[in-house]
């Protein structure tokens, strides 16, 4: 334990992040399940085993947390917000509207705004990308598998 | 000949033109995908999924199946080709196979990779077909208290022989079973764990979860690095190994084969810790152990048929027990329970052509890949060569499409992003996203099953301490719970683990 000075004080970020997702999770649950019924062992209500897990997982948030601010620091590696972000709104995206506008807008909105994560991508090839590969999911998934989405907003 | 009638029962429904263009079919989307670095086994089936909601059950586990080691062996392609491992299990592969292509000796590597796949495949099928009756007549006995038992047991040797933290791991099949909760609960009928979304009342679709924390997540960390791209060592000339590389590969196949299939039966083994152990092993028994990272073909040869023979017997105890074992099991559970197939001891006895076929498609698939394989290596090498920046597009409209297909709603769809978001969040936390799987799937079963011992026994915990097979498992969940306690055993464990990572 050489570093022991940096012990504490930035803390083992890895850690520290699933300690938190931990105890959010656990108290989401404790929240959710708030009103069901515990019953007894015998009898279990819905909220029994829902209720216990929930409880352990705050637990171990709170260990982990604990363990993470003990042990030497660890940065939490690279985090670049573009491909996050932009993937998640591209799926969003699709999700909204595919219940509204058809699988086109949403295959065309998913493909054209996703491929704007990698920077690399160049204009030609995404709208090379959004004609191929709607017309691919039209004949595979539409018409081929029969998945029941509209094709237009109509 | 009870098992030969068997098998004859299962190559017949096996081999009907749809089964085995099925087969084929899968194989190929899953080897194309899994060639691919960056997207492992796991991701590939979350992402393929949905596609076989459309076929018969049988055709669609046949798919399904070979998706799965279309992916496995696309894995090791992509790590001698270009040491970029596409899965965990392939990582070792990379470490001589690799060697071997700047060697100049890519064929000779792809090759005795497949062909020691193949035939680990088929001694691990055998063993299936001859230890799967004979485990489920067993597990027919059981009763509620041993399926919580058994459960427990699974749940805690998935978290000790996975890598990462165990206290982590426990944490992550705990959030795993609350999530298999949600939704309307069997007993009472009321509703819970919802925040009252109507959608929610038939609880979280396994397929959301699946491609969510999988294909989602693992589409942005690979975005994230930059250009995960090696190059392709060397053009393959020889395809076919020399005689001495045979005479070198064929008992590290042995070896790799028989430690496959027995760690691959145990709870939490499978195709990892399968590799990992033979690489291990092939280097203690050589008699040049310094050739290891440097082109020696056991070191290919064994991992590899480790690996195949280790992904099959995992299939085991799904289906003789039904208790998936790792993450890609717990992925054929949910595609299972999405047909109405509840795996168990009672599939084999009520609907044998099931069993039988899956089991007689596996050795089929098996075949297939090694045909497919080695005259198309050339094709896959091809692939390597295209930019990620224009397939992953393609991948996100599969994830897309394939989770509104599972019942027709942008709801699941939009879940999923929130499923993406918490699989990038466990990435970055260092937490191992398969246990959560695990426990998801097996929630409602251990729920059930806890639930019918203690009222059978009035609520008095005796019931699992009473029963033989039950307090066996018991203590043998408690001694490997304590054992991790063990500072040395802990110890050899952490380093067993960077070893492997290294």
């Amino acid at each position: 334990m050489a570093n022991r000075s940096e012990l504490g004080r930035k803390g083992n970020q890895p850690d520290l992040l699933a300690g938190l997702i931990f105890i959010v999770a656990g108290a989401l649950g404790l929240w959710a399940g708030r009103d069901l019924t515990m019953g007894n062992a015998a009898m279990m209500g819905p909220g029994y085993l829902p209720l216990i897990v929930s409880a352990l997982i705050l637990l171990i948030g709170l260990g982990v947390t604990i363990m993470g601010l003990m042990r030497s620091s660890e940065p939490l590696g690279v985090v670049r917000l573009r491909p996050l972000l932009i993937i998640l709104i591209a799926v969003a995206g699709f999700a909204y509207a595919a219940g509204s506008l058809g699988f086109i807008i949403a295959a065309a909105w998913l493909i054209g705004i996703g491929s704007l994560a990698d920077p690399e991508t160049r204009l030609r090839e995404i709208a090379a990308s959004i004609v191929v590969l709607t017309i691919f999911g039209i004949l595979v998934f539409i018409l081929g598998l029969g998945v029941q989405m509209q094709l237009g907003p109509f | 000949m009870e098992l030969f009638d068997s098998l004859i029962l299962g190559f017949s429904a096996a081999v009907t033109p749809t089964n085995l263009l099925f087969c084929l079919i899968g194989a190929l989307l899953g080897t194309l995908i899994g060639v691919l670095p960056g997207i492992g086994p796991t991701a590939t089936l979350a992402i393929l999924l949905p596609i076989t909601f459309f076929l018969p059950p049988l055709a669609a586990l046949i798919m399904l199946a070979g998706i799965f080691y279309g992916a496995q062996y696309g894995g090791s392609t992509t790590a001698i080709l270009v040491n970029l491992p596409g899965e965990a299990s392939s990582v070792v592969t990379a470490l001589d196979g690799y060697q071997m292509a700047k060697q100049g000796r890519a064929g000779a590597a792809l090759a005795i990779a497949a062909l020691g796949s193949f035939f680990a495949g088929t001694v691990a099928t055998i063993g299936l077909a001859i230890a799967g009756p004979t485990l489920a007549g067993f597990a027919l006995s059981f009763g509620p208290a041993e399926y919580f038992s058994l459960t427990i047991f699974g749940l805690l040797c998935a978290t000790v022989l996975a890598s990462g933290s165990v206290i982590k791991a426990i944490a992550m099949i705990g959030i795993g079973l609350v999530l298999g909760w949600v939704g309307t609960d069997v007993n009472s009928g009321s509703e819970r764990l919802t925040f009252g979304a109507v959608e929610l009342f038939d609880g979280i679709e396994f397929v959301v979860i699946a491609v969510g924390l999988f294909g989602i997540a693992e589409i942005i960390i690979n975005l994230e690095t930059p250009e995960l791209r090696g190059l392709i060592a060397t053009k393959i000339s020889r395809l076919w190994p020399t005689r001495d590389d045979f005479q070198k590969a064929w008992p590290a196949v042995l070896r790799g084969t028989a430690l496959g299939t027995f760690l691959g039966i145990l709870p939490g083994g499978g195709a990892t810790l399968s590799a990992f152990s033979a690489y291990t092993l092939e280097k203690k028994v050589s008699r040049q152990p310094q050739q290891f990272g440097r082109g020696a073909i056991q070191g290919v040869a064994g991992p590899e048929a480790a690996n195949n023979a280790g992904a099959q017997s995992s299939f085991i105890p799904l289906l003789t027990l039904g208790i998936p074992s790792n993450a890609v099991m717990a992925m054929l559970l949910g595609a299972m329970t999405i047909h109405g197939i509840t795996p168990g001891p009672s599939v084999m006895q009520n609907q044998p052509d099931l069993f039988w076929g899956l089991i007689a498609s596996m050795w089929i698939g098996n075949l297939m890949l090694l045909v497919i394989n080695l005259p198309m290596i050339g094709l896959w090498v091809k692939l390597l060569t295209v930019p990620y920046r224009l397939l992953y597009p393609a991948i996100l409209l599969f994830c897309c499409v394939g989770v509104y297909s599972v019942s027709n709603r942008a709801f699941d769809v939009a879940l999923a992003v929130g499923f993406g978001f918490l699989g990038y969040l466990f990435r970055k936390a260092k937490c191992e996203p398969g246990p959560l799987l695990l426990g998801f799937v097996l929630g409602p079963l251990l729920e059930t099953n806890l639930r019918r011992a203690m009222l059978i026994s009035q609520g008095s915990p005796s019931v699992f301490i009473d029963r033989p097979i039950s307090l066996a498992l018991l203590i043998a969940s408690a001694a490997l719970f304590l054992l991790l306690l063990v500072p040395a055993i802990r110890k050899t464990r952490e380093e067993a683990f960077v070893d492997e990572e290294a």
